[in-house]
């Protein structure tokens, strides 16, 4: 009856849910007990999580959890087949026994690992990509918002870099490389099978900045995350794939498991652990009187002189005002996760629940989010299985404008403000000085809010319509409805005039996504053949509502209900896109293994004749360790040699319909519509592609004791997705084109060890490293990036930095002298030339496990060497009383030039000549290398003896501490910054809240 | 089992053979082979065009501040180094605010474009051809008012006189003299005069607009006569032009388009004027980024010189106690005008031209009407050089805020005495170098 059911029920979505309604929960065989135990190294007797603990005529299974415990409902006189990635097989009976522990040894090969690919999942000995894959358990302890920032350092070849210090924002992440101008270079993202947006839907303002929409997804319903970095792995994601995939995979019930919970919580603190020198009041006056007199005006009109003489009184008068701890503070952090897993034999679910919040070290930034995650798989029959993944989360944020510019700056009110400036006038109202807001104003009245609902939910069905035919549809959807808020008091300078100004803006972004596998595995003889073909059709439509209003009766009313004057508007795009996939595997003997990937997409961005694209991958890779000639070599456990080839392309980034010529409205006169040219088109618009070599060998030496895991890459992204500069004489400034070439190449190496592995201790090491070069191979124009301190050239990598580049300060006449670069013999805009650039040479990470009975340690380090960060904050604070009242001075600019024979690189003080006008400076570019104590945690598990009697299963509480080390050479606080969250902007500091140290104590408990 | 591969390859099918379902269509533009087809779309071209005459790159605020802070009254107290440069009259080709002056006057010059290539063969019965007219005189007029800044901003430049439709439009047009640009503004000039009404608009290009423009045009090409006959032209006209008494009649208290006005921009709070907030200090919720350095203050403040011009500033309470300019001042409403042409201005213009034609008795009485107005006794000025000073004087005080110190110190030659630059090359902005760079036909200013 069920099969005539699902047989016509199966194309028809509605009908899965009716079958969800429908499901009962199967009964158990009466012969059946449940039977628990504990599987344990051999020797080390350490629990191993992960094992599969299978019946063998039953055909059920389950598996260890992290403190090797398992629980089944068997058939009593079943077997239990017991396997584990590296460890020998076991078959143990069950003879009626209620408890078995099981001890099993471990064998030299650790390929046998499972790791999730791209529409399936293969095991690592048949890969052959480059495919990372993190365990979530294992990064879990950074207490930051989302996952992507928790990998930071724990992937060879994945550059990861938080643009501030505030709890959900934006993250710079790129996988080997920057390989794109305009269309983007964050990867795919694709959770549970659903292709979730990436880009932050923030419409009101935090000056720069904006929010990682991916700090929706709750990190404690992730099992494990793969990062697909060459071309054979992410073909088969075609037009999207050529900046790496990061596939997800969210936590899910076991089949015949009994209810497991788990519940996590903890709670601590965090803090800034450095800020910015800036100068006293009176060493401020000192500096505005030099320039004064170095200017050559008469010493008695002085600025700081007597008050009864006009001016703003001596020096030594003035009074220092520390408005930089007014603004940072301890924050507080908490998380309290629960999940409740398990399964029968047809069933099996996820259920879990979270809430996390983060006040950031500056205040007015808090991230706070709710989640929810419901997972669940029902076997319909032997043939039929669906299921669904679902998640749902909330999170709010409040916010401040913590990026560029004066207004409403908040960062910038407490780091601009000169120091001797009062906080009140002599009426007792609030000072506001230079454009900048006054901080306690800020702080106080700052409102602005965000709330982000975010459901991701996917469901699936699948079939075996032969004994190796499967089939397999899955109906998708990530919808997110940001809905944001900020009230300017009249207080405020921003709402001062307009009587309060409040504008609300509520954005709704969705992806819907529809796919159809078959899917064919075979095994005859030696041979071993997988096939995979699949369509998709895809969607994503955003709809923009905002409102403004202004003149309020008064600050109690902040809705825009209440404001006598509003505006509004609205806005709508999508875009759409149809694929094709296929993939073919093969491997003979489980030595010699080939596949071939290809995709085509079309998509609506582009010009009509050139929508298609074509996405193809072929890889080889060679297990020479099952060679006989090498197996006989005692020290070489693994070896496998790996190559492959592939094209992918980009589309992100460029507009929906940047292939046609517009006009846009809005262009108003005397209160009438009016409409002006807006973009001009290019027809043959088309894909970014890159192809990608890669060449990779994986090393175990020593039973696996040490295993070595090296690639060597080559992308070469070419038809780069360019708005290309136009003569502006055409009317416009740029046109979307094909336009350009960049290269990047590397290797990566990761390293882990088992250091000492017995009963009482084991220690692990993992390491890797990697390094790319990056370079613009082809670029008719250079282009400039949105901060002009940063210009792409042919010949020259991208995030260069282009400067004038400032050669030493004269020391007989304290002037900065300039590079004459084109020698005309006069300092000119031609002079700029490349300095530097902000990528790093080199970065990866270094992790140490330790684990002594019941205690466990890790400290984990990150970094980076090699790349350039340009300090526009000290731009700022270093001007040479140009900027006199308008902006604080930092203490570097008290190393000036004062007199005759002064070596220093701070120039003269003097508002005149190009000493500290001059701009961008090479002065300000510094070496941004960092290594970064990242984590650093202490774990203790409570007895097992302790644990029963109080009937759970495993308690451990820890102590763990991010940030608490940071070596640096750069000025700032924190070399981890970003002015802005536009990609093509790197490394350029204008004053951002550096990273906070943090310590966290908490509690893991499993019932 | 074959019901499945049916259903699957019907799927197939289904998805993959949909050209229909990639055709998204956009909803917020249009495209532009539709933007201008009849009566309403050509009249929103138009309309479109004075919003780019008006934007913040142009008459909405920067290109007059190019003006002032090159004219050395004003002061950049922000932090960005483009509008320091200015100030400092340190000019780089890379200054960001000559590039979006230049981009912003250019963007005008293409909707000017459009307008005059497709009206005329619009076919609609609701657009009269008074209509029709009107809408390329105003076109016109506006392209000739763009061309005439960037000849007297930048010299003679590339002169683009049709729409773009494809990047290669307008390829390989090199820079025209200065001579060739400012008859490019003539020729523009005598079509609009032409094709539009004589009514009164002050915020709308007529007739009359077209002559106060001719008088300036001419005062720059000092043909004396035609620039005294074109001034006038409006200032004979005192029915609708005539200086408002005192000076701040014209701005204070929210006025817009007085008599004072010959031709200025209007905004609204869908269309802001991106000077609204620069000049108010933060107590009164603006950045105050712009503001009359202390020089200037002194002389406005002088009852001798600046007269009742000195309603043009004020100061911050204490210990602030900080100058700023008050010509915009509407916050947040942004709806402070652009005065393009005021009629004291068509005043000093004649003045001037009756100098250099040695009627200086009448030339005394155009510039003092101008003194009387800010409430200052006559000029004693008596020679021809002495009158010509006191012209620039009063220049310099009545359009202290807007675009004009600068430009008027490079016509009459005198920027190299008074702003003390000796480079003859730095009479002129650099050509942007971003634009260098994209268009090879261009040649750069020298010197930069």
């Amino acid at each position: 009856m069920y099969r005539n059911r699902h047989v016509t029920a199966l194309p028809k979505p509605f009908l899965f849910i009716t079958t969800f309604l429908f499901v009962t929960i199967a009964v158990y065989a009466q012969t059946t007990i449940p039977v628990k135990g504990t599987i344990r190294e051999t020797g080390t007797q350490k629990p191993v999580a992960g094992v599969s603990v299978k019946a063998k005529t039953a055909n059920i299974g389950t598996s260890t959890d992290e403190n090797g415990q398992f629980s089944l409902l068997v058939p009593s006189n079943d077997i239990l087949l017991i396997t584990a990635i590296g460890h020998t097989a076991v078959e143990q009976p069950v003879n009626g026994q209620q408890l078995i522990d099981v001890t099993i040894a471990t064998t030299s090969n650790a390929l046998g690992e499972v790791v999730v690919v791209g529409y399936g999942a293969q095991s690592k000995k048949s890969l052959v990509s480059a495919v990372a894959t993190v365990k979530a358990d294992e990064i879990k302890n950074k207490p930051v918002a989302s996952f992507d920032q928790q990998l930071q350092g724990r992937v060879a070849g994945v550059q990861i870099s938080a643009n501030t210090g505030i709890p959900g924002d934006g993250i710079f992440f790129r996988i080997r490389g920057t390989t794109s101008i305009n269309a983007g270079n964050d990867p795919l993202y694709v959770i549970d099978g659903v292709f979730i947006n990436n880009q932050s839907l923030q419409k009101i303002t935090t000056q720069g900045q904006a929010n990682n929409p991916l700090a929706d997804i709750n990190p404690a319903d992730i099992e494990s995350i793969s990062v697909l970095k060459d071309a054979s792995a992410t073909a088969i994601y075609g037009a999207r794939a050529a900046n790496g995939v990061i596939l997800i995979t969210t936590k899910r019930g076991q089949y015949n498991t009994l209810p497991k919970v788990n519940a996590n919580a903890y709670y601590g603190s965090s803090w800034a652990p450095e800020l910015w020198d800036l100068v006293t009041g009176p060493e401020h006056a000192t500096i505005i009187n030099e320039a004064w007199i170095n200017d050559g005006k008469p010493a008695s009109t002085r600025p700081f002189r007597l008050k009864s003489e006009g001016g703003r009184g001596l020096p030594e008068e003035q009074p220092t005002y520390d408005r930089l701890h007014d603004i940072f503070r301890t924050g507080n952090l908490q998380n309290y996760d629960l999940s409740v897993s398990g399964g029968n034999d047809k069933t099996r679910y996820y259920i879990g629940g979270g809430y996390n919040k983060q006040q950031a070290i500056l205040r007015t930034n808090d991230f706070q989010r709710a989640s929810f995650k419901f997972n669940l798989d029902q076997q319909i029959n032997s043939k039929v299985r669906i299921g669904s993944s679902n998640l749902l989360s909330r999170s709010y944020r409040t916010n401040a404008r913590v990026g560029d510019g004066p207004q409403g700056g908040i960062l910038q009110a407490a780091l601009h403000t000169p120091t001797y400036l009062p906080k009140f006038n002599d009426d007792g109202t609030y000072a506001k000085w230079a454009g900048f807001d006054n901080l306690d104003v800020l702080i106080k009245y700052t409102d602005m809010h965000s709330t982000s609902i975010r459901y991701i939910g996917n469901m699936y069905g699948e079939a075996d319509l032969l004994r190796n035919l499967k089939f397999r549809t899955s109906w998708s959807i990530d919808y997110n409805d940001y809905n944001e808020y900020e009230y300017w008091n009249s207080l405020t300078n921003r709402g001062s005039a307009s009587k309060g100004l409040a504008t609300s803006s509520i954005s709704k972004n969705a992806i819907w996504i529809t796919e159809q596998t078959l899917s064919y595995k075979a095994k005859p003889g030696q041979h071993s053949l997988g096939v995979l073909v699949g369509n998709s059709v895809q969607g994503a439509v955003e709809t923009v509502t905002s409102a403004q209003g202004t003149n309020f009766p008064n600050d109690s009313y902040k809705q825009i209900a209440s404001a006598a004057t509003t505006t509004s508007s609205s806005s709508s795009a999508g875009n759409r896109q149809v694929s094709v996939f296929g993939r073919l595997e093969y491997n003979y003997g489980g030595k010699y293994f080939a596949e071939f990937n290809v995709r085509g997409d079309a998509s609506s961005k582009f010009g009509t004749n050139k929508q298609w694209g074509y996405f193809p991958s072929v890889g080889l890779a060679w297990l020479a360790s099952e060679e006989s000639f090498i197996r006989d070599v005692n020290a070489i456990s693994t070896l496998k040699l790996r190559a492959n080839i592939g094209i992918t392309g980009n589309q992100n980034g460029i507009g929906n319909f940047a292939s046609r010529n517009l006009w846009n409205g809005g262009a108003n006169y005397l209160d009438n519509p009016g409409t002006v040219p807006q973009q001009l088109g290019n027809t043959g618009l088309s894909w970014e592609t890159t192809r990608q070599t890669n060449l990779g060998i994986d090393l175990g030496l020593l039973k696996d004791h040490i295993s070595i895991e090296f690639n060597l890459y080559k992308k070469y992204t070419s038809d780069l997705l360019l708005s290309l500069p136009l003569p502006v004489t055409t009317g416009f400034s740029s046109i979307s084109s094909n336009a350009g070439e960049i290269s990047n190449k590397g290797f990566e190496l990761g390293i882990s060890t088992t250091n000492i592995s017995n009963r009482q201790f084991t220690w692990t090491t993992s390491f890797n490293i990697a390094h790319n070069i990056n370079k613009i191979e082809k670029l008719d124009i250079p282009v400039d990036a949105s901060y002009s301190a940063e210009r792409m050239i042919q010949g020259y990598s991208m995030h260069s930095f282009y400067v004038y580049n400032q050669l030493y300060v004269d020391p007989q006449t304290g002037d900065a002298v300039y590079e004459d670069y084109v020698k005309d013999g006069k300092i000119t805009a031609d002079d700029r030339q490349i300095a530097g650039n902000a990528q790093p040479k080199y970065f990866g990470g270094l992790n140490n496990n330790l684990r002594y009975k019941g205690f466990d340690f890790s400290v984990f380090f990150n970094f980076q060497f090699g790349n350039k960060i340009f300090n526009n904050n000290r731009f700022f604070h270093e001007s040479g009383g140009t900027r006199d009242d308008r902006r604080a001075i930092n203490k570097n600019q008290l190393n000036r030039w004062q007199k005759p024979g002064d070596i220093t690189e701070v120039p003269r003080i003097t508002t005149l000549g190009t000493n500290y006008t001059l701009s961008p400076v090479s002065r300000f570019i510094e070496d941004g290398s960092f290594i970064r104590l990242s984590t650093l945690t202490l774990g203790y598990t409570l007895p097992k003896k302790l644990t029963t009697k109080i009937h759970t299963n495993s308690i451990r509480i820890y102590a763990s501490g991010a940030n608490w080390w940071l070596w640096k050479k750069y000025q700032g606080p924190d070399p981890e910054i970003n002015v802005t969250s536009d990609p093509n902007v790197q490394g350029y500091d204008l004053g951002t809240p550096p990273q906070p140290r943090t310590i966290q104590f908490g509690i893991n408990i499993s019932l | 089992m074959t019901r499945y591969l049916y259903l699957y390859l019907a799927f197939f099918l289904l998805t993959t053979s949909c050209r229909k379902f990639l055709n998204v269509q956009p909803q917020q533009q249009v495209d532009a082979s539709v933007a201008i087809t009849d009566a309403v779309s050509a009249e929103a071209a138009v309309n479109g065009l004075y919003n780019r005459l008006g934007s913040d790159g142009y008459y909405g605020s920067n290109f007059i501040s190019l003006s002032y802070l090159m004219g050395g009254d004003i002061q950049w107290t922000g932090s960005q180094s483009a509008p320091s440069q200015i100030a400092a009259r340190a000019l780089t080709a890379d200054n960001s605010n000559i590039a979006s002056a230049w981009m912003a006057i250019y963007r005008t010059i293409l909707s000017a474009n459009y307008i005059i290539d497709i009206v005329p063969r619009l076919t609609d019965p609701l657009l009269t051809e008074a209509k029709k007219n009107q809408y390329q005189g105003e076109a016109y007029f506006i392209r000739a008012l763009a061309y005439f800044d960037l000849a007297r901003a930048w010299g003679g430049v590339q002169l683009i006189t049709s729409p773009t439709y494809s990047k290669t439009d307008q390829e390989g047009i090199r820079r025209s003299s200065l001579a060739e640009t400012y008859a490019q503004v003539l020729s523009d000039l005598d079509k609009a005069e032409a094709l539009l009404p004589a009514t009164v608009n002050r915020n709308k290009a007529t007739q009359k607009t077209v002559w106060a423009l001719k008088a300036r045009f001419y005062l720059y090409q000092q043909d004396w006569v035609k620039a005294e006959s074109y001034a006038s032209k409006i200032i004979d006209d005192a029915a609708n032009y005539k200086l408002l008494k005192p000076y701040n009649a014209f701005f204070a208290n929210n006025v817009t388009a007085t008599a004072e006005s010959v031709f200025e921009l209007a905004y609204s709070t869908s269309f802001k004027n991106g000077h609204y907030n620069w000049w108010l200090p933060p107590a009164l919720g603006g950045r105050r980024e712009w503001a009359p350095n202390n020089n200037l203050v002194t002389l406005l403040n002088d009852p001798a010189i600046g007269g009742n011009r000195n309603s043009l500033i004020a100061q911050t309470a204490p210990p602030g106690n900080l100058w700023y300019g008050k010509l915009y001042y509407r916050n947040p409403t942004g709806t402070d005008p652009a005065y393009l042409m005021r009629v004291a201005e068509l005043y000093l213009i004649r003045s001037e031209a009756r100098v250099k034609q040695t009627k200086l008795t009448q030339a005394l009485t155009d510039l003092n009407a101008v003194r009387d107005r800010a409430g200052l006794s006559p000029a004693t000025a008596a020679t021809p050089e002495a009158i010509l000073l006191a012209i620039e004087n009063e220049r310099r005080f009545e359009f202290a805020f807007e675009a004009d110190r600068w430009f008027n110190l490079v016509r009459t030659g005198r920027v190299s005495s008074v702003l003390n630059i000796s480079d003859p090359n730095k009479f002129v902005f650099p050509i942007p170098i971003s634009e260098i760079i994209a268009d090879k036909y261009l040649d750069p200013n020298l010197g930069y």
